[in-house]
């Protein structure tokens, strides 16, 4: 107990002064930006030809309009798991001490409990867990494919009248512009093809 | 006891010893699950009224009954239990001390809050870590207890912690009051182990009511927290921090949940003598052993009366004000929870 104290110690003195390495290295001058469009909400667009109307029309229900309403308002607190962790890397720094000193534990509870029946049982678990979960991280198991799949047949679909659905991020710009924009993912296909 | 009951006894009396404990388990399992159901349904028509009722008849009441179990739950000598309840009783004053200094700083202008995220998550942290020292205490008590395992899950919640700190501290909002379930388990394991299996299925009802409140309740439209009571209750219960879940669903789950605590506290224990005879101060260790301290206990008790009926008044002056102030007293009985629930483990 008294050893893993100490290496836990030694890990977290290690990790404190990686920190303080970059203490004196100048921050990177950073050019101004103008400022990003902020996303509150994703949600799904159907395209449809419609030969009888003059006028294009977004029809959103009121639901979702609800969802933009209430997104809009509390987008600061709505925001990302990923864009909370980048704006606050001491929290992140700290996580990660903490999930080091688990995994570390963990193992170390593991090694002790060598004597037991079920380890080995639970070593596959672990295994199998990690085996797993590294393989839906190489093949974005569940996440499904990207939105420019399910637009790619668009410009087609348009021309037969048919209707196309996909997924639709909805972008709150900066600017006092009236209109709505509709940004469709698309890419260019040259002769053969090919894009 | 065993031997006694399995004693031959002629007619009535014979079909009386075996009729009336299954008549008892079933008495308890259909009050259990009326009770439940009752309180989800009620929290699910009326969230925010309920909620306030229920804090105001009961917030107080069940903290002196919990007060008194943990009363009775001190040893008569501490021995070789002293460093372990010194630990708690440091932990939950200093905890509860740093808790309340927080919005004392900030409403006192003291601190901007502009770290809050920050300060809750050291918070939680030093929480957690408390619970951990707590529990390889515990464990080095006894050579049959090997809680190595805990301290991994520890450091997993810190982390946890530290990646969404607000969340974390809205989970112990949510999950404190199960632990109101864990006491009743084990004080029917140790006084009515016949009654445990009832209580387990029972307890197998909670993820279906749950799951069935969700279920009706995710789409219903927000409560309005157009007052600034109703929006203390709101929060309270995550709704800013869960912007896109209906926060009629997350109060009625909230107050839900609160209700089976204070049914466990107020009457489940207190019925199955887990909290001794009430007004009966010769009931606690701490009173009734030789050179013991009788007076103070019962001071404490009558102190705590007084408490109970200081927060009715309060509540009735100005109910919004005394519920954020009993919320955040009330982190000290949260706290206290956890080293006699170790004890009972």
């Amino acid at each position: 107990m008294k050893r893993i104290l100490i290496i836990c110690a030694a890990t977290c003195v290690l990790l404190a002064s990686s920190i303080y390495a970059f203490g004196d290295i100048a921050r990177p001058k950073t050019t101004p930006t103008p400022a990003a469009g902020k996303l509150v909400l994703h949600t799904g667009l159907q395209i449809v030809p419609d030969a009888k109307s003059y006028e294009a029309r977004l029809q959103i229900s009121q639901k979702t309009l609800d969802l933009i309403r209430g997104s809009g308002g509390t987008a600061s607190a709505n925001q990302t798991m990923t864009q909370r962790l980048m704006q606050s890397s001491g929290r992140t720094i700290m996580a990660g001490v903490f999930m080091f000193l688990a995994v570390s534990f963990a193992g170390v509870w593991l090694a002790r409990s060598t004597q037991r029946r079920g380890q080995k049982a639970i070593a596959a678990v672990l295994l199998a867990a990690g085996v797993l979960g590294a393989a839906t991280i190489i093949v974005r198991a569940n996440a499904g494919p990207p939105g420019i799949y399910y637009w790619r047949n668009l410009p087609q679909n348009l021309t037969k009248g048919e209707s196309t659905s996909g997924g639709l991020d909805i972008e709150i710009v900066p600017g006092d512009e009236s209109g709505v924009r509709l940004i469709v993912p698309m890419r260019k296909k040259n002769e053969s093809g090919e894009e | 006891m065993q031997s006694a009951s399995n004693i031959p006894l002629g007619g009535w009396a014979g079909a009386r010893s075996t009729i009336r404990p299954r008549a008892g388990v079933m008495m308890f399992a259909a009050i259990l699950i009326a009770s439940a159901c009752l309180s989800a349904a009620l929290a699910s028509w009326l969230p925010l009224q309920l909620s306030i009722v229920t804090v105001f008849l009961f917030a107080g009441p069940h903290n002196w009954f919990e007060l008194r179990y943990f009363l009775i739950r001190l040893p008569a000598r501490f021995g070789r239990s002293r460093n372990f309840f010194a630990v708690a009783f440091a932990g939950i004053f200093l905890l509860t001390a740093v808790y309340l200094a927080m919005p004392a700083f900030y409403y006192a202008g003291l601190w901007s809050g502009v770290n809050w995220p920050d300060a809750i998550a050291t918070w939680n942290t030093l929480l957690l870590l408390w619970v951990g020292a707590l529990v390889m205490m515990r464990s080095r008590q006894s050579s049959r207890r090997d809680w190595f395992w805990a301290l991994p899950i520890i450091f997993m919640l810190c982390a946890l912690n530290w990646l969404a700190p607000q969340l974390f501290s809205l989970a112990i909002v949510y999950l404190h009051p199960l632990v109101a379930l864990w006491f009743l388990d084990r004080h029917l394991r140790r006084t009515r182990p016949e009654w445990l299996p009832a209580y387990h299925r029972c307890l197998m009802l909670l993820p279906l009511l749950l799951a069935a409140m969700i279920w009706q309740l995710e789409r219903t439209s927000s409560l309005a927290d157009d007052n600034g009571l109703f929006w203390r209750i709101t929060q309270h219960a995550g709704g800013d921090l869960l912007p896109n879940v209906s926060s009629h669903m997350l109060v009625s789950l909230h107050v839900f949940l609160e209700l089976l605590h204070y049914g466990v506290w107020i009457v489940a224990l207190p019925l199955i003598g887990a909290t001794g005879a009430v007004w009966k101060v010769g009931t606690i260790p701490l009173a009734r052993r030789q050179n013991g301290f009788p007076k103070l206990i019962g001071a404490i008790l009558v102190l705590g009366l007084f408490a109970v009926a200081l927060l009715w008044l309060g509540f009735s002056v100005n109910y919004p004000a005394m519920r954020d102030v009993y919320f955040a007293v009330a982190m000290a009985h949260v706290l206290a929870e956890a080293p006699f629930l170790l004890r009972m483990i």
